[in-house]
């Protein structure tokens, strides 16, 4: 009565390959993926307050840009990295800092004095001096740095 | 479905004909020492998996070489898993090979008609044997270096040529940057092309002749 399937030699060896095949591949394919995407997924870590310079040597109301190095550690190799921000003051006492990295897809942007407005020669996209899209394809403004200012030096988290 | 991407599939390149000549076969009673082939060839597959994933982070330089193998061991996830596959690999290759090889001469398989088969294996053993002295300098440590000065040092005693083997193998007088590169070239490029080169061959000739039966007990002798 009983309509039990009855397993040839064949058909079990055939199942049984396939499953320790599979079993081999999943040993071997799992890891093979978390070591190509492990460096990928590590956190960056929040980056320690960097030094730009003294508070006065900022210009009131103009975007002064202040260049730093600072290391970083990626694979085996510390690198020597060139942090840049752009920082604006209306009284001296209140300062915003911007990276001068375009939003758009990275290109460096520029300072233009008479104009009153950051340009990057990438894509021709147009910010304000407070980093706000003016025109171009840019999807946001300018990103900011937080800022501290400690014995009139002015500090940046670097990340 | 499976069957119909088959189907599909068998139209328009008849595999299944070359399926039924791999796997389907017809081959003799013959007893586990016959797997010695198929278990070199999966650790084959295995050292061509893990080494392409070792190149995704090893720099062959000496500036980098060293670093960049303890970043995959301590640093990179299952970086630990996959050198290590590659370490043990490496000898396993080496062991099942030469067991192979033991089995073939002491079955007398290497006999007509299989004679080219046996070369294509002694040459795949080179072959192997090649890719363990090329692949024990990359680590760039103590080990590897002294092996390897070793190793070309007794090229070099060769009779007449050794000088400039030895000279040719660590590309100037001494063991450096350039004996490095060569040495990731040749275990990367030549030794992958000739081995894949040889293995086709060799199955080839495998699948068409067929193996060899286990000779028969003479009978009152």
């Amino acid at each position: 009565m009983s309509d039990e399937q009855q397993v040839s030699r064949r058909g079990f060896l055939a199942i049984a390959t396939s499953a320790i095949g599979g079993l081999i591949g999943a040993a071997l394919a799992i890891p093979a993926i978390a070591y190509i995407v492990g460096p990928a997924l590590q956190r960056t870590e929040q980056g320690e307050w960097v030094r730009l310079g003294l508070t006065s040597n900022i210009e009131l109301g103009t975007p002064t840009l202040f260049k730093t190095v600072i290391q970083r550690q990626s694979g085996w190799i510390v690198n020597e990295n060139e942090l840049s921000a752009y920082v604006l003051t209306e009284n001296g006492r209140e300062f915003i800092a911007m990276s001068n990295i375009c939003t758009h897809l990275g290109c460096r942007v520029r300072w233009i004095g008479d104009q009153q407005q950051f340009f990057c020669p990438c894509h021709n996209a147009v910010f304000d001096k407070d980093g706000e899209v003016v025109s171009g394809p840019p999807p946001r403004p300018l990103d900011r740095y937080e800022v501290k200012v400690e014995d009139d030096q002015l500090f940046i988290l670097g990340g | 479905m499976a069957t119909r991407v088959g189907n599909w599939l068998e139209e328009r390149f008849g595999w299944r004909a070359v399926w039924e000549a791999i796997f389907l076969r017809k081959i003799p009673k013959v007893n586990w020492l016959y797997t010695l082939g198929s278990a070199t060839l999966f650790v084959a597959f295995i050292q061509i998996v893990t080494g392409i994933l070792l190149t995704i982070y090893y720099v062959p330089t000496p500036d980098h070489a060293y670093d960049s193998v303890q970043y995959i061991t301590n640093e990179v996830t299952a970086g630990w898993l996959i050198r290590g596959l590659h370490h043990w690999g490496a000898s396993a290759m080496v062991v099942l090979s030469v067991l192979h090889m033991l089995r073939v001469m002491f079955y007398g398989s290497y006999k007509f008609p299989r004679e080219v088969t046996w070369f294509s294996g002694v040459f795949l053993l080179l072959v192997v044997l090649g890719f363990g002295f090329t692949g024990y300098l990359l680590p760039w440590d103590q080990k590897a270096y002294w092996a390897t000065t070793v190793g070309t040092e007794i090229a070099g005693v060769a009779p007449g040529i050794g000088e400039t083997i030895l000279l040719v193998m660590r590309g100037g007088q001494n063991l450096t940057a350039v004996t490095l590169a060569r040495f990731f070239g040749v275990h990367v490029w030549v030794l992958p092309a000739a081995l894949i080169l040889l293995i086709t061959i060799h199955m080839y000739l495998v699948i068409k002749i067929g193996i060899s039966a286990v000779p028969k007990k003479e009978v009152g002798q």
